[in-house]
């Protein structure tokens, strides 16, 4: 393609932006890929599994970093916002605050900083499950390998003991942020998404009872590389829970959180439910569901699941859930089947949180069409511009792959006859 | 590409721990004796920018192109070793070495000096890789003339693309040119929307860049991506397209209803399937086929045949949602009417959600879970759909005049190559019945990846979806067309190896014409000519080496990986005659890095393991147990992804044939009176850190206990 | 396959749930949260999410005869959480509107107390009764001036004539909707009917009274569990008047049957029905303000209740009103006032007697005997 001189840019390092980027980049565009946290990846790298085939992110992540490493067409930045939009299609001009790593490049990833710092910070990787150093590794698949350090919480210069620590002269406490323009000719917008905070359905008893968990904490739970090296483990006594509830809809298709679906968690409560058997054959998993909405040929993987003898599928939505004597989770629901109302007590209680777009609380800085859930309207978006993704509409990862590299033939198409 | 003159040099780093737990000068002392390099450098921190200029001045000056960078993991510190126009030979001291071993130790320094000369034995066997390019063909054939194949041409032409759509009918427009209206696809999803495919078609028939066949079909498609021939049959009479590549967008077909008797298919003109209404909606009013009055009471039955064991064992996905929509059409046709809906779970999955909600908000649609035991038709001609575990908490009958079978989509593919392909392995897309006849790809992360290289499916045919879905999905494979195009010009491998410039490259005159590689290559690149003799073409394949591996004759390989690069590494090893000496071929994708992974948690690694990584287990070549075991070596170790029906190998049967071949091996050690054990497959997934020591812990006691390799003394 | 029910939807049942509060029944997607975040529904067979799917059937011979929507005591806890906006609360309202309506003779008139638009003719029917009885009494248009003494206008007899006739024709409504009600819950067959317990009625009943002083039932609503206050308040207002009316119908005829001395009302202040009249009254418009208030302020959360809620609720405010501003207006000594008002105090206890069986005052008698009938089962 003769496009040279034109670029695209990619606003967003999760699955569907790295897809697109990549995408593009090989088939001949430039590519200048954000992404504002310190890794790329997104919220895949913090699954433990993909359904159905129950393979692991971080395999499919190896083969993109590898792509991007080998590919001179792709820059990325980390840490780093979307400030200004201005300009049309063929010829926008972008601009990107690089937020300071406070850690260079000459960074080996050693440790050492991380050894000495006085400091903690909840650990958002594993959504508050641990804590790490204010001078952390985000986890240790991250691309890129390098530190980072939380300048929230860091005692700066008074403290610098990482920098003395440091052998490589990798930390600078002063690294200030840096402006960055870029002229593009299309614009992929990929910010993905957050997870809906359980805490705001006050009947659920997130964040008040302590053995109720979301199913990205779930995730990291079961995952070797999370806070509890892969033991799925009750928060208040570490204990490994004998009998988890899975609750559906903790949040999604209600008016009063999110009132739409949000597509994937019926598939993942399912796949949790195999984490449990797997660590522990005996335990025993119960999903409380509306609709078990598997589609296509998903439905195989639910049925392998819903036939396994130690799990049970219960149509009803939880509505009630409270603390019970010895660290137990107490669980109201009604049978639809039986109509009959249910009340069990489990030792874990998994809620199945749903999708916020990212775009809900950070809104670009371009004239945009939003639904009034914040997801991106593609039909009120400027030419030039695409949105992929959890951005238009909750998704799993295989839609998100699709999507973003159907988008990378429509940024392709913007850049071509220009 | 063939370097003139090579000069070798060894640079070793002391940072990250790895002075600490070697002795450089032991290095030094193997790399110039056993490794025959004389040019050695060490640096404090050979990545930060002082280390770097002191490595690139240093090899300018003395004029060293191939170098071995005894440093951290390739994985890490990628760009700052890559110095063009050099051969770069990476070692990974860092994690295999100094943070996975005991510091100081014997075992340790020899661990790393192994590490060294095999470094050093690899780099004399590469060269530096250099692309082929090909004149191409570069128009794209669409199979199907449905929504997905209009999208698929247009994104293609869109890119100036030339196209050549397929359409076996006499018009095109497939399935959504049998809709009455269409379920919405955009926010706030209430209104239904007329059929896209209509403008689609129009589009289509004013591209000049696209040119439409209908009442055609492939008869065969020969060759490679780039270079197909593509035979056409229009209308009875044969034409041979050139082809670059294919977007499979055969669609699917409607569910047979005649199987669904027990659903009062065929036993009354008023039982229809939801095809079939579209077509009753379009006359603009709701009607009884049997007497063509108007149906008060309509009944839907969701899932039939689908998400049925006896029947379809999927969810046909667009259901739901146009069971919905055609609620509103009876609801709208006549406002006293009843619409029930009889669903199993309600999929309005995403945003649907809203248009779910909004149409049941109609007081005569009427919705259930339950499940139909089955329709009644009365002496009368009137219609019962019985219902048991509903929402009602009983077995219910409900009374009906017109009974709707929400039928789901069987691919095109589930019967019918379509493409014919003309490959050794075989007309269609293997692994077909992995998805249920669908053409989909077994990759999560990489949609459109099967192992038909240069063909790519998209649509209903893919899997199933609705309209909207499609479109979407024949951007994606559009794309991927493209791309493959624009590799293959330029010589470069497509997906994974997007980067890759080498080829295999086999020495023929030692064929035997075995033809293991042509059958085992997962994308059917071998072909045989007419005396049997095997042949590449070279555009199918995805560079995963399977046949290098297959090779009994070991005569195929890459400029920088061949079976004598790795036969020559394990050969470097020093194999001491006491204590045990193991050597593990790892996956380089999967198992690599997750022995990076388990150094960067300060795992401890057992200290008789040597690792070298292979592109993929496919190309385990059996000649190198040999050359392990005859140099004394006690046991090997192979490490792969899982294979089965949820493969995780991104080149399909690498590591599925990596066990194969293992056992077939495990047999004639056997008859040799040689421990089977000593040689052994593991299923290493990338996160299996922390798995890999007691893994490699038990393997070694388990050599131990067999005993020394009974070849060590000779 | 004899077992099945034949499923008998009535769409116009359902538009009438509809237009009597629950419009937004159609939203349902039988989730069951509100089942379950209802604090008195049973766990065997809990309402209302059964009730939802019903409403939405239209499903009418089921609701009406449904005693599971009077154990509902309207805190609108199901619609806070409902996640469809489907307001069971308010949907639950409508069929205890849809119940009233089918259980009372003649049904005509239920339905016009049920909309809006009739209102004005139901109100002509006591203005006119009252009216004619001044004619009749010769008051009309004749009172005499001085001491505003509201007997001039309309003589104690006159008035307990024409409340007891509108008392004893709601009486008569009632007895035959309960009697009917009564049995058709008894020959319901519904599946989720539940074990008999072995309780006669008198047990029952008196156990649904005891019950009922307390509101046990009302107090487990732990969201608006102030209403239960507001609620008893007001019912002890009632309670207070309806001793009030029976002590002066005791002195009234006591004395004219010579058993007692006669007293002439109205009675002094110092007078101990007086004190209880006047408690009762505050209790009656304090219950009634908190039940405004509270409707206004959870009218987002939880429902706002429709046309027929907030008429008895009106119709509760204009009897306590007018009866404080005539007895006001009396001592202020404005009878060109004080008369009219007494007027419409008159029109106002005419309406909510005369049409209780219609309005939601009859939940007093239905629901009554929905917890007596839920009582025997067991159903708690």
């Amino acid at each position: 393609m003769n496009a040279s001189n034109k670029k695209i840019l990619v606003i967003g390092g999760g699955m569907s932006g790295l897809t697109a980027a990549l995408e593009a980049a090989e088939s001949g565009a430039q590519v200048v890929l954000v992404e504002k946290t310190p890794y790329l990846g997104g919220r895949v790298a913090q699954l433990n599994k993909y359904f159905p085939k129950l393979c692991p992110p971080t395999c499919g992540l190896e083969i993109n970093f590898k792509r991007i490493k080998n590919n001179p067409d792709i820059t990325f930045y980390t840490l780093t916002d979307v400030t200004q939009i201005t300009g049309q299609e063929g010829a926008f001009n972008v601009t990107l605050n690089v937020r300071p790593r406070y850690v260079n490049d000459k960074c080996v990833a050693c440790n050492k900083c991380a050894e000495v710092c006085p400091i903690d910070r909840p650990n958002d990787f594993n959504y508050g499950l641990d804590n790490q150093k204010a001078a952390y590794l985000p986890f240790d698949m991250a691309f890129p390998l390098q530190y980072v350090i939380d300048m929230n919480v860091c005692l700066g210069e008074a403290c610098q003991k990482c920098v003395k620590a440091c052998e490589y002269d990798a930390i600078e406490l002063n690294m200030a942020p840096q402006t960055v323009n870029v002229e593009v000719g299309s614009i992929i917008l990929a910010g993905g998404w957050d997870l809906y905070d359980a805490a705001r359905i006050d009947n659920l008893g997130f964040g008040q009872v302590a053995n109720v968990v979301s199913n990205m904490q779930m995730e990291r739970l079961a995952a070797p590389n999370g806070p509890t090296n892969g033991k799925i483990q009750r928060p208040s006594d570490g204990q490994e829970p004998k009998n988890v509830a899975f609750v559906q809809c903790a949040g999604s298709r209600d008016e009063n959180h999110l009132p739409y679906c949000s597509y994937i968690c019926c598939m993942a409560s399912l796949k949790q439910a195999t984490y449990l058997l797997d660590q522990d054959p005996e335990a025993q998993a119960t999903v409380f569901y509306i609709d078990i909405r598997t589609p296509g040929r998903y439905e195989q993987f639910y049925w392998k699941v819903r036939d396994r003898e130690n799990v049970e599928l219960i149509r009803g939505k939880v509505a009630k859930i409270s603390q019970a004597p010895g660290d137990m989770v107490e669980v109201v629901a009604e049978d639809t089947a039986t109509g009959n109302k249910v009340r069990r007590t489990f030792d874990l209680v998994v809620l199945a949180a749903g999708m916020v777009p990212s775009t809900k609380t950070d809104k670009l800085p371009m004239a945009v069409k939003y639904t009034d859930d914040g997801f991106i309207d593609p039909t009120g978006l400027p030419a030039g511009v695409y949105a992929v993704g959890s951005l238009k509409s909750p998704l799993d990862v295989a839609k998100s792959v699709q999507d973003g590299t159907g988008a990378a033939i429509k940024a392709l198409q913007s850049l071509v006859g220009r | 590409m063939e370097m003139e003159e090579r000069k070798y040099g060894v640079y070793i780093c002391q940072g990250c721990g790895i002075a600490d737990a070697v002795k450089l000068e032991g290095l030094e002392k193997v790399t110039r004796k056993g490794g025959k390099i004389p040019h050695i450098k060490s640096h404090e921190i050979l990545c930060s920018p002082e280390g770097l200029e002191f490595l690139k001045n240093d090899a300018a000056a003395e004029g060293v192109n191939c170098l071995v960078i005894a440093a951290c993991s390739p994985r890490v510190k990628y760009e700052e070793f890559d110095i063009p126009g050099c051969l770069i030979e990476r070692v990974n001291l860092r994690e295999l070495v100094a943070w996975t071993q005991e510091p100081q130790h014997e075992e340790t320094q020899a661990l790393a000096e192994d590490y060294v000369l095999m470094g050093c034995a690899k780099i004399k066997k590469a060269d530096i890789p250099v692309g082929a390019p090909v004149e191409i063909e570069r128009a794209i054939l669409v199979i199907g003339g449905g929504v997905t194949g209009l999208t698929a041409a247009l994104e293609a032409a869109s890119l100036g693309q030339s196209v050549v759509l397929v359409e076996k009918e006499a018009e095109l427009g497939g399935l959504g040119a049998g809709l009455f209206q269409q379920t919405p696809r955009t926010y706030p999803y209430q209104n239904l929307e007329i059929p896209v495919v209509f403008s689609k078609i129009k589009e289509v028939l004013a591209n000049p860049k696209i040119k439409v066949l209908t009442n055609s079909e492939v008869v065969q498609t020969d060759g490679q991506p780039g270079l197909y021939d593509v035979t056409i049959k229009t209308n009875g009479k044969e034409d041979v397209y050139k082809i670059g590549a294919v977007i499979l967008a055969a669609g699917a077909k409607p569910y047979d209803a005649s199987k669904l008797g027990h659903l009062g298919y065929g036993q009354s003109d008023d039982v229809v399937t939801n095809w079939e209404l579209e077509k009753i909606a379009a006359e603009g009013k709701i009607l009884r086929p049997s007497n063509g009055k108007p149906a008060q009471k309509v009944v839907f039955i969701q899932c039939a045949g689908s998400v049925d064991p006896d029947h379809l064992p999927y969810c046909s996905a667009f259901c739901c949602g146009t069971s919905l929509k055609q609620a509103k059409y009876v609801r709208q046709m006549n406002p006293d009417s009843l619409a029930y809906i009889v669903y199993k779970n309600m999929r309005t999955p995403g945003q649907y959600e809203l248009f779910y909600k909004h149409t049941q908000n109609d007081p005569g649609i009427l919705l259930t879970k339950g499940d139909v035991t089955g329709v009644q038709v009365a002496d009368d001609g009137s219609l019962a759909v019985i219902a048991e575990n509903t929402l009602l908490g009983e077995k219910i009958k409900l009374e009906a005049d017109l009974v709707v079978l929400a039928t789901g989509l069987v691919p095109a593919t589930v019967d019918n190559p379509v493409i014919n392909l003309n490959y050794r392995q075989g007309p269609g897309l293997p692994d077909l019945e992995l998805y249920q006849g669908f053409a989909d790809s077994n990759f999560i992360c990489f949609q459109y990846e099967t192992r038909r290289t240069g063909v790519y499916a998209a649509g209903a045919v893919r899997q199933p979806m609705d309209m909207a879905a499609a479109m979407e999905d024949a951007a994606g494979a559009a794309l991927k067309a493209y791309q493959c195009l624009d590799h293959t010009a330029k010589g470069i491998a497509v997906h994974p190896r997007a980067w890759d410039l080498t080829f295999p490259d086999p020495f023929m005159q030692r064929c035997t014409s075995c033809k293991r590689c042509t059958e085992e290559c997962p994308f059917g690149a071998i072909e045989e000519d007419a005396k049997g003799t095997p042949f590449f073409k070279i555009n199918r394949c995805r560079r995963c080496s399977t046949c290098m591996g297959a090779c009994p004759e070991r005569i195929v390989n890459f400029k920088d990986f061949s079976v004598d690069i790795i036969g020559s590494m394990v050969k470097a090893m020093d194999v001491p005659e006491e204590g045990i000496r193991i050597v593990a071929f790892v996956c380089e994708n999967d198992a690599g890095p997750a022995i990076d992974a388990a150094a960067l948690h300060k795992l401890r690694l057992h200290p008789a393991v040597r690792f070298i990584p292979v592109r993929c287990l496919g190309s385990f070549n059996l000649v190198w147990i040999a050359d392990a075991l005859s140099r004394g070596i006690d046991g090997i170790m192979i490490m792969g992804c899982k294979y089965g029906d949820d493969y995780q190998c991104h080149f399909a049967k690498g590591s599925e044939l990596a066990n194969y071949r293992m056992e077939k091996l495990q047999e004639t050690l056997d008859r040799l009176a040689l421990e089977s054990e000593r040689a052994q497959f593991f299923e290493v997934a990338i996160s299996d850190f922390d798995k890999l020591p007691k893994l490699i812990d038990d393997f070694v006691a388990r050599v131990d206990e067999i005993g020394p390799n009974p070849y060590k003394e000779f | 396959m004899a077992d099945e029910t034949v499923i008998k939807s009535d769409l116009q049942f359902v538009k009438r749930l509809q237009e009597y509060g629950g419009e937004s029944l159609k939203k349902c997607y039988q989730c069951a949260t509100c089942s379950v975040v209802c604090n008195i529904s049973p766990d065997d067979k809990p309402y209302p999410r059964k009730e939802m799917l019903m409403a939405q059937w239209g499903m009418k011979d089921q609701i009406v005869k449904d005693p599971d929507i009077w154990l509902c005591h309207y805190c609108g806890d199901c619609t806070t959480y409902c996640p469809r906006g489907a307001n069971p609360g308010e949907v639950i309202g409508a069929m205890r509107q849809a119940c009233i309506e089918h259980y009372s003779f003649p049904p005509i008139l239920a339905r016009m107390v049920s909309q809006m638009k009739f209102l004005p003719v139901l109100l002509a029917v006591p203005v006119l009764v009252i009216l004619a009885v001044m004619k009749l009494v010769g008051t009309l248009g004749n009172i005499p001036e001085g001491t505003i003494k509201y007997s001039n206008m309309m003589p104690l007899l006159a008035v307990d004539a024409i409340f007891m006739a509108a008392a004893g024709f709601a009486v008569f409504v009632f007895v035959n909707g309960v009697r009917r009600y009564w049995k058709d819950l008894n020959a319901e067959v519904s599946p989720w009917k539940a074990k008999l317990s072995n309780k006669s009625v008198i047990s029952a009943t008196i156990e649904v009274l005891k019950d009922f002083i307390v509101h046990k039932r009302f107090k487990e609503c732990v969201t608006n569990y102030t209403r239960a206050t507001s609620h008893l308040l007001l019912v002890l207002g009632f309670i207070a008047l309806g001793i009030v009316t029976a002590w002066s119908a005791y002195y009234e005829w006591a004395s004219k049957f010579g058993l007692i001395p006669h007293k002439e009302s109205p009675f002094a202040i110092t007078e101990p029905i007086k004190w209880v009249a006047l408690v009762g009254t505050g209790l009656m418009l304090y219950g009634i303000y908190l039940i405004y208030q509270q409707r206004q302020a959870k009218a987002n959360s939880s429902g706002f209740g429709g046309y027929f809620d907030w008429l008895l609720i009106w119709v509760i405010i204009a009897v306590g009103l007018t009866g404080v501003l005539s007895w006001g207006l009396r001592l202020a000594n404005l009878a060109s006032l004080a008369y009219p008002m007494y007027f419409v105090h008159l029109v106002s206890v005419f309406f909510l007697f005369f049409y209780a069986p219609y309005t939601k005052m009859a939940h007093l008698v239905y629901r009554t005997t929905a917890l007596v009938f839920a009582k025997m089962q067991g159903r708690e």
